[in-house]
Order: structure tokens, then sequence, then C-alpha cells
């Protein structure tokens, strides 16, 4: 119950004004949590970056530090290394996020197709990588492709090499791939289940098989999830170098299968004997985050991500 | 009742007066981190502890109102996880009071200012009079000490007995292999010569004749010095890139992977799967530490006995025959935070750290002590291997104190495993090498 009379307009505030800004408030007061959340762990650490980057920031020089301007980004585009890993990076992630969306999108359908009991627990088994720490589950490809007699598959196959070295591509992307997979499979199940079970029922009375059922009714409704999981997984594998680290740390050779985001890590927290170029790693870093960016950008588009967000032509209540 | 109002009042006062003594002793909280990273180095964790126990006696008999507390750390998975540990806390400044790491990582540290200059130090205790002369060398940079050494080593040329005697090598003759290395007559040319028959002979796989190190690190530098090399300019502190020398020990690997001595896979093999092929006699030849060999012994399950009949050690071979053999020596060094608020105390502990009795521990991880007075004791004396490597100290070099070596180093060593993995030829993969060093180093390194 309201006490008192309403409020008179002050001179100079208009009404309109006045609810416009009453509209907001409740929004904002929502808003503003993630806005500081996004602040502080994403704009301020990307600013703080770029910043870094145009110092010469290194172990030595952490006392006294100098603006260098441009000179880190020079050094990069100079190297003969930097077509090299280009092209490792967007090997790396055209590959793994092509395995991981399809064998994703496989995983999902066929569970799908399964009695849920069957189903759930072969998602279960799935995932089991996805919770096991990057270090186990590495140790654990190490210890099935080290050479004979030590290797699992050396063993079965007759290989004497170590098949990390021997193939470190597939190695690279099948390690992260089958891991990848696992958040596709949860989303595009989630999706799946999603579907109305009426446009089942009436593709099943038209005479579908299961195939042209997966084909004409379940793919072109999953187009905002496959949207989601590439557009994430593309973000998250330019960022992600882990698995390659600890799995051929770049290697064999020169920069065989070093990715960007691998070489800016070596270049600011890495090396034996520790003078590590932090303003060198902030360069690298930043150029991942623009393209990054960018990457986004072409999604939103591509996707037409605006449609996703329009109001629906039709409303049913 | 006056008598017994006088005795608790005496009793009450002596209460007091024991309550204020303890009260004015107050704990001195230091905090030392090591690394071994093999497990039979835990020494350096435990003596830090030790010499507390021996520094509060001291106090205790001079009476001094404080005693001296430590917590230690002991790093057993890698070299680079320890740094960058280091590095955090230097910058956060919560970094230790005393650290244990390499001796070359002094240049980059004392650049920086984050580790204390120790001349004082050195003057005010006795104690460091007893350190060997020539140990002092590792640890000085621009004119100052900057750490107190520890567990130098040497790193053999490690030959299996067995093999050799299974290829048809007579007891003599591997038993004379460690002079004919130190005389030069048996070269890194006849590495693959008998390699070669050894996999011919089918003793051991294809590319398993010699086995250098799996990873980036020293070992693979005296090799480099076989073929001439140098590294540091001794009047200007600048780095140096020997083409010749580094073209000569690239090309050796090469043959040695095509002539199928040694695996293209070797590098970035993980440490263990290394140490279980060596301990269970598939690999001829290998270099590594004196450590390795109480490495295979505890941590390999091999015992000593066993790596003793297996085993043998010689210098890592010279290039051409008559050349000089050598081998490398990375000793460790105490060294302390300069941002450290109890500097004095910590430098007075290392007094004690370098005791004998401490000091001889060296020997549980295969090391060799610091002290002159350690290496008269009967255990050192008495200790097979090590009195049987203590020579190579006599052939040793090392690696140049040099906040740039860091990325010296890394570029060299992609080189290797390039060259090794057949991506590159040795020729070119010297001039890459000379073009990133020039890149990176600019006027810090000399090309010659």
């Amino acid at each position: 119950m309201r006490s008192g009379r309403p409020r008179r307009p002050e001179a100079g505030e208009s009404v309109s004004t006045r609810r416009a800004g009453a509209h907001l408030r409740t929004p904002a007061l929502f808003l503003t949590p993630a806005f500081v959340v996004i602040a502080l762990f994403f704009v301020l650490p990307a600013v703080v970056t770029v910043f870094l980057s145009l110092t010469d920031l290194s172990a030595r020089t952490m006392t006294n530090p100098t603006f260098v301007g441009l000179a880190n980004y020079e050094y990069i585009l100079s190297s003969r290394w930097t077509p090299i890993v280009v092209r490792n990076t967007v090997l790396y992630v055209t590959l793994t996020l092509a395995f991981n969306v399809v064998m994703g999108l496989a995983l999902a359908v066929s569970t799908s197709l399964l009695p849920d009991r069957i189903g759930n627990g072969l998602r279960l088994l799935w995932l089991l990588p996805r919770i096991t720490s990057p270090v186990i589950y590495v140790l654990i490809w190490q210890a099935l492709l080290a050479p004979a007699p030590f290797g699992l598959v050396g063993n079965l196959m007759g290989i004497s090499r170590n098949v990390v070295n021997a193939h470190p591509w597939p190695t690279v992307i099948l390690a992260n791939g089958l891991i990848g997979a696992s958040l596709g499979m949860l989303i595009f199940t989630a999706a799946i289940r999603s579907i109305p079970r009426d446009l089942f029922h009436a593709s099943a009375v038209d005479g579908a098989t299961t195939w042209q059922t997966v084909r004409r009714v379940v793919l072109p409704l999953m187009r905002w999830p496959i949207m989601f999981v590439t557009a994430y997984q593309t973000l998250s594998l330019l960022a992600s170098f882990e698995y390659i680290l600890l799995l051929t740390n770049g290697g064999p050779g020169f920069y065989t299968t070093e990715v960007w985001s691998l070489w800016a890590y070596k270049e600011a927290f890495q090396s034996y004997v520790g003078n590590v170029e932090f303003g060198l790693g902030a360069a690298m870093a930043a150029v991942l985050v623009v393209v990054g960016i960018v990457a986004s950008l072409v999604y939103l588009r591509v996707f037409r991500f605006d449609e996703l967000l329009s109001r629906p032509k039709v409303e049913v209540n | 009742m006056t008598k017994l109002v006088r005795t608790t009042l005496f009793a009450v006062v002596l209460a007091a007066l024991v309550a204020a003594t303890a009260h004015a002793q107050r704990t001195v909280n230091l905090v030392g981190w090591a690394i071994g990273p093999d497990d039979p180095a835990i020494h350096r964790a435990e003596n830090l502890e030790a010499a507390v126990d021996l520094m509060n006696a001291a106090l205790e008999e001079r009476g001094a109102d404080y005693r001296v507390a430590i917590e230690t750390d002991f790093e057993t998975v890698s070299w680079d996880d320890y740094r960058r540990r280091i590095l955090l806390g230097f910058e956060s400044g919560q970094a230790p009071d005393i650290i244990i790491s390499s001796h070359i990582d002094i240049g980059t540290w004392a650049d920086a200012g984050y580790i204390a200059p120790l001349d004082d130090y050195i003057d005010r205790y006795e104690a460091f009079g007893d350190i060997a002369d020539s140990l002092w060398d590792f640890v000085t940079y621009k004119g100052s000490v900057w750490g107190v050494p520890l567990n130098p080593e040497a790193r053999p040329f490690y030959f299996n007995k067995k093999l050799l005697a299974e290829l048809g090598w007579s007891d003599e003759e591997i038993a004379e292999l460690p002079e004919r290395v130190r005389s030069g007559d048996f070269t890194w040319r006849d590495v693959i010569d008998v390699s070669v028959q050894a996999v011919e002979a089918g003793v051991v796989e294809e590319g398993h004749g010699y086995w250098h190190r799996p990873v980036n690190g020293p070992d693979f530098w005296h090799t480099y010095y076989a073929f001439g090399g140098r590294l540091q300019d001794e009047e200007t502190g600048q780095l140096v890139f020997t083409r010749d020398a580094a073209l000569g020990m690239l090309t050796l690997y090469r043959d040695m992977v095509e002539q199928g001595v040694l695996t293209r896979d070797l590098i970035n093999m993980p440490w263990n799967d290394w140490h279980r092929a060596v301990t269970d006699g598939r690999v001829l030849f290998n270099s590594a530490g004196t450590w390795t060999w109480a490495q295979w012994a505890l941590e390999f399950g091999m015992g000593f006995e066993a790596v003793e009949e297996t085993f043998g050690h010689a210098l890592q071979p010279a290039a051409e025959p008559g050349g000089r053999p050598n081998t490398l020596s990375q000793p460790l060094a105490h060294m302390l935070f300069a941002g450290s608020e109890n500097l004095d105390v910590a430098a007075e502990l290392l007094s004690y750290v370098v005791s004998p009795e401490l000091d001889v521990r060296a020997l549980e991880s295969a090391h060799l002590p610091v002290l002159e007075s350690t290496r008269a004791l009967p255990e050192f004396v008495e200790d097979e291997f090590l009195s049987q490597v203590v020579y190579m100290l006599d052939y040793t070099t090392a690696q140049p104190i040099h906040s740039g070596f860091g990325r010296y180093s890394d570029v060299f060593f992609r080189a290797i495993s390039a060259v090794e993995a057949g991506q590159v030829d040795p020729e070119e993969g010297v001039e890459i090498v000379v073009d990133e060093l020039r890149r990176a180093l600019g006027d810090e390194v000399i090309i010659e």
C-alpha cells in the first residue's frame, strides 16, 4: 500500500525521462554484477595485456621495465616461425573443431536413439576424460603410445617408435578431440531432447526412416546449439595448449606442433634459465585476443545471431 | 604465615622471571625451497632443517634471545615448474628466504635484483672457508659472490658392460674403456662404430646405441665443447656461438640417427621411459649425471650392486682422436632472497649447512661434497663410485652465467631436435640458430 502523495516532477524533469529512468533501474540492478565481473576479469586483463605488450618486461627488467612501443609486435612479425605457428594454429583449431562437432553430434544422435539407461551410461563413460586431470590424461596417452615394450599400441601393432613423435598431429588432435567432443555431446543431447515429440511422431507417420528423421527433423533444429558449440570451441581451442605442451611440447623439431598460445606461454613463462619475456608473451596474447574477437564477430554474422535474439514472428499464448 | 607469604612471593617472582625470559625469546621463521628433482636429493631440504638444530644449539650456548625455525619444500617434478614458482615468489615478494637452485640462475636473478650478494657473509663465517676454492667460480658473477655452492657433480658417459661383453668385448677391453676415453683414443666416432656393430649383432635394437638426455638441459654442452665450441667470452662476458663446433655436434647427431645408433624419437621422451630403457639393459651407451647412479639404484629398483655390475663410466669422449675428453658440472647454490626480512639469520644458517656431517649427505644422491674436510671423511673415501669419478672434475666445464643463456639454450635445443627429427640438415640448423641468436640477443652474443 502506497503512503503519501506521488512526487511531483521537479522543474525541468519531464515525466517521460523519469519513467524511462525507472524503467532501466531494475535491469541495471540485475546487470551490474555481471558488468563488474566482465570488467574485472575480461576487460581489465585484456587492457593490461595490451599495456604490457608495449614494454620490455622480463624476469631481468621486472623492477624497471621500459616502454618499447611496438617493438614486440615487430619482433613477432619478423620471426621466421610466425607463418609456421599461424599455420599450425589454423590446422589445430580447424581439425580439432571439426572432430569435436561431428563427433559430438554423432554421439548425441546415436546415444539418443538408444534406450535411456544405455545412452546415459555411454555418455557418462565419454565424460571420464573430461573429469580426469590433464596431466593424468596425457600420462595415459604416453603410456599407450610409448615405444615397445612399454607402450600398449606399440606392442599390439609392432611399432618400435614412440607414436607421439612419429605421428604428432594425429595424436594432438585425437587427444584434444576426444575430450572436446563430450561438451558437444551434452549440449546436442539436451537440444535433441527439447525437440517436441510431435515432430518425431509426425515423421514416423509419414514413413520417414531413422536417417531421414535425423537429417530432416533433428539437424535443422540444431542450428543454435551447433553455432554455440562451434563458437565456444573455436575460442577455447585458440587459447588451449595444455595437451600439446604435455604431449609434444610443440615439437618434435622446430615448432612442428607449436600453436600460438603455446608459443606465447613459452615466451612468457618458460625458459630453461629463468629469464622469461612477459612483454613479448603479452604481445602474442594480445594478438590472440584480437583474433578471438574477430572470430566471434564472424560467427555471430554467419550464424545470424540477431535472429536468435529477435522477437518471434508468431507468439502462441 | 610470614614465611608462607615470602615463599609465595618468591615463587611468583620466579615464575614471572621465567615467563619474561620465555617471552623475550623470539623465533625467526625462515622458509627454504630445494629441488631434486630426483628423489635421493631430498637431503638438500633435510640439511636445512638439520642446520636449524645445529644453529639453535649454538644460539643457546651463546645465550642469544632468539631461535630459528624453518619450513622447507622439496620439488620433485621439474626445473621448469620450480623456476616459475620462484619467479612468481620474487614478483609477489613472497619468495622463500633461502632458495636452492642451479648456479646458472644467478645471472638473471642477480641482474633483476632478486637475490642478495653474499660477499660480507662469506668473510664473516669461517665455515665457508672450507669450501673448495674452484667452486666459488661457479657462484661469482660481476665480481660478487651470489651463492653458497652445494652438490657439484660430474656428468659421465656410461656404458653397459654386459652388452659390451655380449658384443664380444673381453673384461680387459671393457675395463680399459675409461682410460681409452681419457686419453682421447676412443672418440664420438667410435661410439657410432661400436653402436652400429651392436645393432647389427642384435645386442641392442636399432636406435638404442647411444642416448643423450631427452629434454633441454646442460648435458649437450659438453659435446659442443668437445667440438671446440665456446659459450662465453671471458673478457667481455658476452655469449659466444661457435659455428664449426655446433655443426660438428649436429652432424654427429644426424649421423647417429641415420646409422641407427640414436632413435629419432628420443627428444621429448618422458624421463621415466628413458631411465626404464637404460636400466632394462636396452641401451648401450648414454650420457647422464653422477646422481643418475643413485637414481638407478634407488628410484629404478636396481640396487647399487646391480648398477655397479651393469654400468661402467668414463668421461664424455673427445670429438677427434687425441682430442680432450670432458664433462660438465652444474653445481647448485644456496641463494638468499634480497627481499627477505631475515637475511642475516638466513646467511648464518648457511654457515651451519656447510658442516661436514651435513655435506657428506651429498653422497646419498651420488653428488660430490663441497668441503675439503668432507673429502677426507671415511664415508667419502670408502664410496667406490664417487672416489672413482672425482677425477672427472679435472676435466669439467661449466655453462655461462648470463641472463640471455636461457634463450640461447632453447634455440640450440630446438635445432638438435629438428636435426634428429630429419626436419633440417645440420648446416641449415646452424644457420637458423645463428639467425635466431642474432635476432633475440643482438650484441649480447658473438658469432664466430
